[in-house]
Protein backbone atom coordinates (compact mmCIF):
# COMPACT_ATOMS: atom_id res chain seq x y z
CA UNK A 1 0.00 0.00 0.00
CA UNK A 2 3.35 2.22 0.78
CA UNK A 3 4.11 1.93 -2.95
CA UNK A 4 0.92 2.66 -4.27
CA UNK A 5 0.07 5.79 -2.07
CA UNK A 6 4.24 7.04 -1.70
CA UNK A 7 6.66 6.14 -3.96
CA UNK A 8 4.31 5.07 -7.36
CA UNK A 9 3.35 8.91 -7.42
CA UNK A 10 6.19 9.93 -6.18
CA UNK A 11 8.64 8.17 -9.16
CA UNK A 12 5.67 9.35 -11.77
CA UNK A 13 5.91 12.98 -10.57
CA UNK A 14 9.77 12.86 -11.07
CA UNK A 15 9.53 11.27 -14.29
CA UNK A 16 6.55 13.19 -16.03
CA UNK A 17 8.57 16.70 -14.60
CA UNK A 18 11.99 16.06 -15.90
CA UNK A 19 10.90 14.76 -19.17
CA UNK A 20 8.56 17.60 -19.84
CA UNK A 21 10.68 20.13 -18.29
CA UNK A 22 13.04 18.84 -21.18
CA UNK A 23 10.36 18.70 -23.83
CA UNK A 24 9.56 21.84 -24.06
CA UNK A 25 13.51 22.44 -25.51
CA UNK A 26 13.72 19.83 -27.61
CA UNK A 27 11.50 20.34 -31.27
CA UNK A 28 11.91 16.92 -32.36
CA UNK A 29 8.15 14.97 -33.92
CA UNK A 30 8.86 12.37 -31.38
CA UNK A 31 8.79 15.34 -28.35
CA UNK A 32 5.79 17.34 -30.11
CA UNK A 33 3.72 13.77 -31.13
CA UNK A 34 4.02 13.00 -26.90
CA UNK A 35 2.93 16.77 -25.97
CA UNK A 36 0.10 16.01 -27.69
CA UNK A 37 -0.58 12.92 -26.14
CA UNK A 38 -0.07 14.17 -22.90
CA UNK A 39 -2.36 17.51 -23.27
CA UNK A 40 -5.09 14.98 -24.41
CA UNK A 41 -4.56 13.42 -20.70
CA UNK A 42 -4.42 16.48 -18.99
CA UNK A 43 -8.05 17.32 -20.76
CA UNK A 44 -9.60 14.02 -19.86
CA UNK A 45 -8.41 14.49 -16.34
CA UNK A 46 -9.90 18.41 -16.40
CA UNK A 47 -13.26 16.83 -17.52
CA UNK A 48 -12.89 14.67 -14.29
CA UNK A 49 -11.96 17.36 -12.04
CA UNK A 50 -15.10 19.24 -13.41
CA UNK A 51 -16.89 15.97 -12.41
CA UNK A 52 -15.25 16.18 -8.89
CA UNK A 53 -16.13 19.95 -8.35
CA UNK A 54 -19.53 18.93 -9.07
CA UNK A 55 -19.38 16.37 -5.85
CA UNK A 56 -17.63 18.19 -3.86
CA UNK A 57 -20.55 21.56 -4.28
CA UNK A 58 -23.49 18.94 -3.19
CA UNK A 59 -21.08 17.28 -0.24
CA UNK A 60 -20.46 20.47 1.26
CA UNK A 61 -24.18 22.33 0.78
CA UNK A 62 -25.66 18.62 1.53
CA UNK A 63 -24.20 18.99 5.06
CA UNK A 64 -24.99 22.63 5.73
CA UNK A 65 -28.42 21.56 5.37
CA UNK A 66 -28.49 18.42 7.50
CA UNK A 67 -26.56 20.67 10.27
CA UNK A 68 -28.93 23.81 9.37
CA UNK A 69 -25.86 26.04 9.40
CA UNK A 70 -27.05 29.87 9.18
CA UNK A 71 -27.40 30.42 5.47
CA UNK A 72 -28.80 26.90 5.05
CA UNK A 73 -31.75 28.05 2.33
CA UNK A 74 -29.15 29.49 0.00
CA UNK A 75 -27.40 26.11 -0.11
CA UNK A 76 -31.26 25.05 -1.08
CA UNK A 77 -31.94 27.21 -3.72
CA UNK A 78 -27.99 26.19 -4.84
CA UNK A 79 -29.57 22.89 -5.28
CA UNK A 80 -32.91 23.55 -6.88
CA UNK A 81 -30.79 25.64 -9.41
CA UNK A 82 -28.76 23.16 -10.35
CA UNK A 83 -30.82 20.42 -10.40
CA UNK A 84 -32.90 22.80 -12.70
CA UNK A 85 -30.26 23.86 -14.45
CA UNK A 86 -29.19 20.18 -15.13
CA UNK A 87 -33.03 19.02 -15.75
CA UNK A 88 -33.36 21.50 -18.44
CA UNK A 89 -30.00 20.99 -20.01
CA UNK A 90 -30.16 17.55 -20.88
CA UNK A 91 -33.88 17.95 -21.77
CA UNK A 92 -32.39 20.34 -24.41
CA UNK A 93 -29.64 18.35 -25.34
CA UNK A 94 -27.09 20.69 -24.41
CA UNK A 95 -27.91 22.98 -26.97
CA UNK A 96 -28.94 27.03 -26.60
CA UNK A 97 -30.03 27.30 -29.85
CA UNK A 98 -32.13 24.44 -32.46
CA UNK A 99 -32.79 25.20 -35.69
CA UNK A 100 -32.41 28.90 -35.18
CA UNK A 101 -34.92 29.26 -32.48
CA UNK A 102 -33.74 29.60 -28.63
CA UNK A 103 -33.97 26.36 -26.55
CA UNK A 104 -35.16 26.31 -22.52
CA UNK A 105 -31.27 26.18 -22.19
CA UNK A 106 -30.25 28.83 -23.65
CA UNK A 107 -33.28 31.11 -22.48
CA UNK A 108 -32.36 30.09 -18.90
CA UNK A 109 -28.80 31.09 -19.96
CA UNK A 110 -29.54 34.22 -21.54
CA UNK A 111 -32.28 35.79 -18.83
CA UNK A 112 -31.20 33.61 -15.54
CA UNK A 113 -27.23 33.86 -15.23
CA UNK A 114 -26.04 36.62 -17.68
CA UNK A 115 -28.63 39.23 -15.84
CA UNK A 116 -27.16 37.78 -12.15
CA UNK A 117 -23.60 37.55 -12.79
CA UNK A 118 -23.79 41.11 -14.36
CA UNK A 119 -25.63 42.10 -11.34
CA UNK A 120 -23.65 40.27 -8.79
CA UNK A 121 -20.53 42.37 -10.47
CA UNK A 122 -22.19 45.68 -11.25
CA UNK A 123 -22.85 45.74 -7.70
CA UNK A 124 -19.36 46.07 -6.62
CA UNK A 125 -19.10 49.80 -8.66
CA UNK A 126 -21.61 51.01 -5.26
CA UNK A 127 -19.45 48.96 -2.34
CA UNK A 128 -16.00 50.35 -3.87
CA UNK A 129 -17.50 54.28 -3.79
CA UNK A 130 -19.26 53.32 -0.29
CA UNK A 131 -15.58 51.63 0.51
CA UNK A 132 -13.71 54.67 -0.80
CA UNK A 133 -15.46 57.22 1.12
CA UNK A 134 -15.00 55.11 4.24
CA UNK A 135 -11.41 53.85 3.91
CA UNK A 136 -9.11 55.80 1.11
CA UNK A 137 -7.70 58.38 3.81
CA UNK A 138 -3.94 60.16 3.66
CA UNK A 139 -3.26 58.86 7.12
CA UNK A 140 0.26 58.20 6.47
CA UNK A 141 2.64 59.64 3.37
CA UNK A 142 2.85 56.12 1.68
CA UNK A 143 -1.31 56.24 2.13
CA UNK A 144 -0.91 59.48 0.50
CA UNK A 145 1.01 58.72 -2.68
CA UNK A 146 -1.23 56.12 -3.11
CA UNK A 147 -4.10 58.64 -2.91
CA UNK A 148 -2.57 61.05 -5.41
CA UNK A 149 -2.26 58.02 -7.63
CA UNK A 150 -5.55 56.93 -7.26
CA UNK A 151 -7.33 60.27 -8.12
CA UNK A 152 -5.18 61.41 -10.87
CA UNK A 153 -5.84 57.70 -12.55
CA UNK A 154 -9.62 57.70 -12.31
CA UNK A 155 -9.26 61.55 -13.73
CA UNK A 156 -7.01 60.17 -16.66
CA UNK A 157 -8.55 57.44 -17.45
CA UNK A 158 -12.27 59.17 -18.03
CA UNK A 159 -12.94 61.29 -21.12
CA UNK A 160 -14.51 63.65 -18.33
CA UNK A 161 -11.29 63.62 -16.25
CA UNK A 162 -8.83 64.27 -20.02
CA UNK A 163 -11.29 67.37 -21.10
CA UNK A 164 -11.11 69.19 -17.67
CA UNK A 165 -7.22 68.33 -16.39
CA UNK A 166 -5.64 67.23 -19.90
CA UNK A 167 -1.98 66.70 -18.24
CA UNK A 168 -3.68 63.85 -16.21
CA UNK A 169 -3.79 61.63 -19.57
CA UNK A 170 -0.22 61.86 -19.42
CA UNK A 171 0.65 60.79 -15.66
CA UNK A 172 -1.35 58.76 -15.91
CA UNK A 173 -0.25 57.10 -18.91
CA UNK A 174 3.45 57.42 -16.98
CA UNK A 175 2.25 55.62 -14.05
CA UNK A 176 0.53 52.66 -15.86
CA UNK A 177 4.04 52.18 -18.29
CA UNK A 178 6.74 52.79 -15.78
CA UNK A 179 6.04 52.84 -11.91
CA UNK A 180 3.48 50.41 -12.27
CA UNK A 181 5.28 47.88 -15.14
CA UNK A 182 8.21 47.83 -12.53
CA UNK A 183 6.54 47.25 -9.55
CA UNK A 184 4.35 44.37 -11.61
CA UNK A 185 7.38 42.77 -12.79
CA UNK A 186 9.17 42.30 -9.74
CA UNK A 187 6.10 40.95 -8.36
CA UNK A 188 5.74 38.93 -11.28
CA UNK A 189 9.70 37.70 -11.77
CA UNK A 190 9.41 37.00 -7.74
CA UNK A 191 6.36 34.84 -8.25
CA UNK A 192 7.41 32.78 -10.94
CA UNK A 193 10.97 32.10 -8.81
CA UNK A 194 8.78 31.14 -6.16
CA UNK A 195 6.77 28.70 -8.63
CA UNK A 196 10.14 27.56 -9.85
CA UNK A 197 10.94 26.42 -6.78
CA UNK A 198 8.13 24.72 -5.71
CA UNK A 199 8.03 22.95 -8.86
CA UNK A 200 11.58 21.88 -8.23
CA UNK A 201 10.33 20.58 -4.69
CA UNK A 202 7.47 18.97 -6.35
CA UNK A 203 9.59 17.22 -8.71
CA UNK A 204 12.90 16.45 -6.35
CA UNK A 205 9.83 14.67 -4.38
CA UNK A 206 10.46 17.31 -1.11
CA UNK A 207 6.90 18.77 -1.66
CA UNK A 208 5.12 15.68 -1.07
CA UNK A 209 1.55 17.62 0.96
CA UNK A 210 -0.46 16.66 -2.70
CA UNK A 211 -0.62 12.92 -1.67
CA UNK A 212 -2.65 13.66 1.05
CA UNK A 213 -2.24 12.73 5.08
CA UNK A 214 -3.54 9.34 5.00
CA UNK A 215 -2.14 6.50 7.76
CA UNK A 216 0.31 5.35 5.45
CA UNK A 217 2.34 8.50 4.85
CA UNK B 1 -17.89 77.08 16.07
CA UNK B 2 -15.28 74.54 15.86
CA UNK B 3 -16.82 72.11 18.00
CA UNK B 4 -19.88 72.37 15.66
CA UNK B 5 -18.02 72.07 12.42
CA UNK B 6 -16.31 68.79 14.45
CA UNK B 7 -19.70 67.33 14.69
CA UNK B 8 -20.96 68.09 10.93
CA UNK B 9 -17.55 66.24 10.15
CA UNK B 10 -18.24 63.88 12.54
CA UNK B 11 -21.91 63.19 10.74
CA UNK B 12 -20.80 63.05 7.61
CA UNK B 13 -18.11 60.32 8.27
CA UNK B 14 -20.52 58.54 9.51
CA UNK B 15 -22.87 58.79 6.40
CA UNK B 16 -25.42 56.30 5.62
CA UNK B 17 -23.87 54.24 2.46
CA UNK B 18 -27.41 54.42 1.15
CA UNK B 19 -26.67 57.94 0.13
CA UNK B 20 -23.33 57.06 -1.67
CA UNK B 21 -25.20 54.30 -3.51
CA UNK B 22 -27.59 56.85 -4.51
CA UNK B 23 -25.30 59.35 -5.95
CA UNK B 24 -23.42 56.08 -7.57
CA UNK B 25 -27.17 55.26 -9.25
CA UNK B 26 -27.55 58.76 -10.54
CA UNK B 27 -24.33 59.25 -11.37
CA UNK B 28 -24.32 56.02 -13.63
CA UNK B 29 -27.78 56.73 -14.80
CA UNK B 30 -28.42 60.48 -15.94
CA UNK B 31 -25.49 60.60 -18.24
CA UNK B 32 -26.50 56.96 -20.30
CA UNK B 33 -30.47 59.26 -20.21
CA UNK B 34 -28.23 62.47 -21.23
CA UNK B 35 -25.00 61.20 -23.00
CA UNK B 36 -22.52 64.86 -22.95
CA UNK B 37 -20.54 62.62 -25.78
CA UNK B 38 -16.85 64.22 -25.09
CA UNK B 39 -13.99 63.17 -27.21
CA UNK B 40 -12.27 60.12 -26.41
CA UNK B 41 -8.40 60.00 -26.53
CA UNK B 42 -6.73 56.75 -28.00
CA UNK B 43 -3.37 55.30 -26.10
CA UNK B 44 -0.59 53.31 -27.81
CA UNK B 45 -1.38 50.30 -26.78
CA UNK B 46 -4.93 50.64 -28.11
CA UNK B 47 -3.66 51.76 -31.32
CA UNK B 48 -1.10 49.21 -31.62
CA UNK B 49 -3.55 46.46 -31.78
CA UNK B 50 -5.88 48.29 -34.54
CA UNK B 51 -2.44 49.16 -36.75
CA UNK B 52 -1.60 45.33 -36.66
CA UNK B 53 -5.16 44.48 -37.58
CA UNK B 54 -5.68 46.97 -40.13
CA UNK B 55 -2.10 46.17 -41.76
CA UNK B 56 -3.41 42.00 -42.40
CA UNK B 57 -3.81 40.99 -45.80
CA UNK B 58 -7.25 39.69 -46.45
CA UNK B 59 -7.99 36.22 -45.66
CA UNK B 60 -5.79 36.35 -42.78
CA UNK B 61 -6.60 34.30 -39.78
CA UNK B 62 -7.75 36.42 -36.92
CA UNK B 63 -8.45 34.11 -33.73
CA UNK B 64 -10.28 35.43 -30.93
CA UNK B 65 -10.35 34.05 -27.69
CA UNK B 66 -13.31 35.24 -25.42
CA UNK B 67 -11.80 34.24 -22.04
CA UNK B 68 -14.61 36.09 -19.80
CA UNK B 69 -18.30 35.35 -18.46
CA UNK B 70 -21.32 37.15 -17.95
CA UNK B 71 -19.99 38.86 -15.22
CA UNK B 72 -17.21 41.32 -17.22
CA UNK B 73 -20.07 41.14 -20.16
CA UNK B 74 -20.32 45.07 -20.23
CA UNK B 75 -16.29 45.99 -20.44
CA UNK B 76 -15.38 42.90 -22.73
CA UNK B 77 -18.15 42.91 -24.91
CA UNK B 78 -17.42 45.92 -26.30
CA UNK B 79 -14.10 44.95 -26.75
CA UNK B 80 -15.21 41.79 -28.87
CA UNK B 81 -17.76 43.73 -30.79
CA UNK B 82 -15.46 46.21 -31.82
CA UNK B 83 -12.52 43.97 -32.38
CA UNK B 84 -15.19 41.75 -34.87
CA UNK B 85 -16.42 44.72 -36.64
CA UNK B 86 -12.63 45.67 -37.39
CA UNK B 87 -12.14 41.87 -38.50
CA UNK B 88 -14.84 41.11 -40.28
CA UNK B 89 -14.58 44.78 -42.29
CA UNK B 90 -10.84 43.92 -43.64
CA UNK B 91 -12.15 40.45 -44.50
CA UNK B 92 -10.32 38.45 -42.18
CA UNK B 93 -11.64 34.84 -41.20
CA UNK B 94 -11.96 34.65 -37.63
CA UNK B 95 -11.60 31.82 -35.36
CA UNK B 96 -13.45 32.15 -32.34
CA UNK B 97 -13.32 30.35 -28.77
CA UNK B 98 -13.88 30.25 -25.19
CA UNK B 99 -12.02 29.25 -22.08
CA UNK B 100 -14.64 29.74 -20.28
CA UNK B 101 -17.44 27.28 -20.06
CA UNK B 102 -20.23 29.98 -18.71
CA UNK B 103 -18.70 32.87 -21.41
CA UNK B 104 -19.97 30.26 -24.06
CA UNK B 105 -23.98 31.33 -24.84
CA UNK B 106 -22.26 34.83 -24.74
CA UNK B 107 -19.77 34.68 -27.22
CA UNK B 108 -21.65 32.51 -29.50
CA UNK B 109 -24.08 35.36 -29.79
CA UNK B 110 -21.88 38.20 -29.84
CA UNK B 111 -19.76 36.61 -32.89
CA UNK B 112 -23.57 35.62 -34.85
CA UNK B 113 -24.50 39.28 -34.24
CA UNK B 114 -21.91 41.11 -35.76
CA UNK B 115 -21.56 38.31 -38.61
CA UNK B 116 -25.05 38.88 -39.26
CA UNK B 117 -24.27 42.90 -39.07
CA UNK B 118 -21.66 42.41 -41.39
CA UNK B 119 -23.07 40.11 -44.06
CA UNK B 120 -20.74 37.29 -43.14
CA UNK B 121 -21.24 33.55 -43.37
CA UNK B 122 -20.47 30.59 -40.50
CA UNK B 123 -18.49 28.09 -42.31
CA UNK B 124 -17.25 30.26 -44.35
CA UNK B 125 -15.85 33.55 -42.93
CA UNK B 126 -16.01 32.70 -39.04
CA UNK B 127 -16.30 29.94 -37.10
CA UNK B 128 -17.03 29.76 -33.25
CA UNK B 129 -15.55 26.89 -31.94
CA UNK B 130 -16.54 26.64 -28.32
CA UNK B 131 -15.37 25.70 -25.23
CA UNK B 132 -12.86 22.57 -24.31
CA UNK B 133 -11.95 21.94 -20.89
CA UNK B 134 -8.22 21.94 -20.46
CA UNK B 135 -6.91 25.46 -20.31
CA UNK B 136 -3.26 25.42 -21.02
CA UNK B 137 -3.47 22.08 -22.22
CA UNK B 138 -6.32 23.04 -24.96
CA UNK B 139 -3.78 25.40 -26.03
CA UNK B 140 -0.75 23.25 -26.88
CA UNK B 141 -3.37 20.77 -27.87
CA UNK B 142 -4.28 23.38 -30.53
CA UNK B 143 -0.97 24.10 -31.28
CA UNK B 144 -0.43 20.50 -32.25
CA UNK B 145 -3.53 20.04 -34.07
CA UNK B 146 -6.34 22.51 -34.00
CA UNK B 147 -9.06 19.50 -35.85
CA UNK B 148 -8.21 16.80 -32.27
CA UNK B 149 -8.52 19.99 -29.96
CA UNK B 150 -11.66 20.88 -31.52
CA UNK B 151 -13.03 18.17 -34.21
CA UNK B 152 -16.58 20.04 -34.28
CA UNK B 153 -17.47 23.37 -33.99
CA UNK B 154 -20.20 25.14 -31.34
CA UNK B 155 -23.12 24.32 -34.01
CA UNK B 156 -21.48 20.23 -34.20
CA UNK B 157 -20.48 21.21 -37.46
CA UNK B 158 -16.95 19.10 -38.66
CA UNK B 159 -14.03 21.75 -38.35
CA UNK B 160 -11.75 19.37 -41.20
CA UNK B 161 -12.81 21.05 -44.82
CA UNK B 162 -14.31 23.90 -43.48
CA UNK B 163 -13.81 26.76 -45.88
CA UNK B 164 -12.63 29.42 -42.77
CA UNK B 165 -10.49 27.01 -41.72
CA UNK B 166 -8.45 26.07 -45.13
CA UNK B 167 -4.72 25.93 -44.85
CA UNK B 168 -4.76 26.19 -41.25
CA UNK B 169 -3.64 23.26 -39.38
CA UNK B 170 -2.67 24.45 -35.93
CA UNK B 171 -1.93 27.76 -33.76
CA UNK B 172 0.88 28.26 -36.23
CA UNK B 173 -1.10 29.12 -38.47
CA UNK B 174 -2.84 31.82 -36.92
CA UNK B 175 -1.90 35.59 -38.00
CA UNK B 176 -2.82 37.46 -34.80
CA UNK B 177 -4.86 36.84 -31.92
CA UNK B 178 -6.74 38.56 -29.50
CA UNK B 179 -7.58 37.00 -25.83
CA UNK B 180 -10.20 39.02 -23.83
CA UNK B 181 -9.93 38.33 -20.48
CA UNK B 182 -11.36 38.32 -17.27
CA UNK B 183 -9.37 36.53 -15.08
CA UNK B 184 -6.46 33.61 -14.41
CA UNK B 185 -7.37 31.66 -18.09
CA UNK B 186 -6.61 34.04 -20.39
CA UNK B 187 -3.67 36.56 -21.56
CA UNK B 188 -1.07 34.83 -19.70
CA UNK B 189 -1.86 31.39 -20.00
CA UNK B 190 -2.15 32.39 -24.39
CA UNK B 191 0.69 34.06 -24.22
CA UNK B 192 2.89 31.12 -22.18
CA UNK B 193 1.49 28.36 -24.06
CA UNK B 194 0.80 29.65 -27.25
CA UNK B 195 2.59 32.52 -28.32
CA UNK B 196 6.13 31.59 -27.22
CA UNK B 197 5.72 28.24 -28.53
CA UNK B 198 3.91 28.67 -31.63
CA UNK B 199 4.82 31.46 -32.70
CA UNK B 200 2.03 33.74 -33.76
CA UNK B 201 1.55 37.74 -32.49
CA UNK B 202 -0.77 38.41 -30.02
CA UNK B 203 -2.79 40.92 -28.26
CA UNK B 204 -4.72 41.63 -24.88
CA UNK B 205 -8.04 42.74 -24.03
CA UNK B 206 -8.20 42.98 -20.00
CA UNK B 207 -11.01 44.19 -17.68
CA UNK B 208 -9.92 47.76 -16.19
CA UNK B 209 -9.29 45.64 -12.63
CA UNK B 210 -6.68 43.29 -14.60
CA UNK B 211 -5.28 45.43 -17.19
CA UNK B 212 -2.38 47.41 -14.93
CA UNK B 213 -0.78 44.01 -14.03
CA UNK B 214 -0.16 42.84 -18.13
CA UNK B 215 2.12 46.16 -18.57
CA UNK B 216 4.56 44.14 -17.90
CA UNK B 217 4.35 41.73 -20.77
CA UNK B 218 3.37 45.17 -23.14
CA UNK B 219 6.47 46.67 -22.01
CA UNK B 220 8.58 44.27 -22.67
CA UNK B 221 6.92 43.31 -26.34
CA UNK B 222 5.24 39.93 -25.07
CA UNK B 223 1.86 41.01 -26.18
CA UNK B 224 2.06 43.90 -29.32
CA UNK B 225 -1.22 46.01 -27.86
CA UNK B 226 -3.63 45.85 -24.69
CA UNK B 227 -6.90 47.06 -24.59
CA UNK B 228 -7.77 47.86 -21.19
CA UNK B 229 -11.40 48.23 -19.72
CA UNK B 230 -14.38 50.05 -20.97
CA UNK B 231 -11.99 53.15 -22.13
CA UNK B 232 -10.27 50.55 -24.18
CA UNK B 233 -12.89 49.64 -25.86
CA UNK B 234 -14.42 52.94 -26.31
CA UNK B 235 -10.80 53.98 -27.53
CA UNK B 236 -11.13 51.08 -30.42
CA UNK B 237 -14.90 52.02 -30.97
CA UNK B 238 -13.39 55.61 -32.09
CA UNK B 239 -10.39 53.73 -34.41
CA UNK B 240 -12.94 51.66 -36.19
CA UNK B 241 -15.22 55.17 -36.59
CA UNK B 242 -18.22 52.95 -35.16
CA UNK B 243 -19.24 54.43 -31.55
CA UNK B 244 -21.28 51.68 -29.62
CA UNK B 245 -21.93 50.67 -26.33
CA UNK B 246 -18.25 51.65 -25.01
CA UNK B 247 -18.53 55.10 -25.86
CA UNK B 248 -21.63 55.88 -24.57
CA UNK B 249 -20.96 53.70 -21.28
CA UNK B 250 -17.80 56.24 -20.37
CA UNK B 251 -19.49 59.37 -19.81
CA UNK B 252 -20.90 57.46 -17.34
CA UNK B 253 -17.62 56.18 -16.26
CA UNK B 254 -16.87 59.51 -15.97
CA UNK B 255 -19.64 60.61 -13.53
CA UNK B 256 -18.81 58.18 -11.52
CA UNK B 257 -15.15 58.41 -11.21
CA UNK B 258 -15.80 62.13 -10.73
CA UNK B 259 -18.25 61.22 -7.72
CA UNK B 260 -15.67 58.81 -6.27
CA UNK B 261 -13.31 61.34 -6.35
CA UNK B 262 -15.26 64.14 -4.65
CA UNK B 263 -16.38 61.56 -1.86
CA UNK B 264 -12.65 60.82 -1.51
CA UNK B 265 -11.89 64.49 -1.11
CA UNK B 266 -14.80 65.37 1.21
CA UNK B 267 -13.59 62.11 3.01
CA UNK B 268 -10.37 63.44 3.81
CA UNK B 269 -11.68 67.07 4.93
CA UNK B 270 -13.80 65.61 7.30
CA UNK B 271 -10.85 63.70 8.48
CA UNK B 272 -8.41 66.44 8.81
CA UNK B 273 -11.27 68.58 10.62
CA UNK B 274 -11.11 65.54 13.58
CA UNK B 275 -7.86 64.36 13.20
CA UNK B 276 -7.00 66.68 16.49
CA UNK B 277 -9.59 65.09 18.24
CA UNK B 278 -7.37 63.00 20.74
CA UNK B 279 -8.84 59.96 22.03
CA UNK B 280 -11.75 59.78 19.36
CA UNK B 281 -11.32 56.94 17.10
CA UNK B 282 -11.86 58.67 13.45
Amino acid sequence: MIFLKRQLPLAITFVMGVVFALQYYIPHPVSEEAITKVSDWMKIISGFALVLGIASVFHVHAVKIRRQAPGWGYSGVLFAAIVITMGVGFWSGGESKADGAQTAFGWLYDYTMVPLQGTMFSILAFFIASAAYRAFRARSPEASVLLVSAVVVMMGRVPLGQFLAPWTWDVTQWLLNVLNSAVRRAILIGVSMGSVGLSLKIILGKERSYLGGGKDQ
Amino acid sequence: MKGALKDFARRMIAIDRRIIFLLIAAATLLPLLNPFGLPIKVSPEVKAVYDYMDALPERSVFLLSFDFDPSSKPELEPQAVALLRHAFRKNLRVIAMTHWITGTGLADGVVAQVAAETGKERGKDYVFLGWAPGGYALIISMGQDLYKAFPSDYSKTPTLGMPVLEGVRNLRDVNYMVSLAAGGAGIEMWYVFGKDKYRFEMAGGATGVIAPGLYPFLRSGQINGLIGGLQGAAEYETLIGRKGMAVAGMDAQSATHFVIIVLVVLCNVFYFTLRGDKGKPV
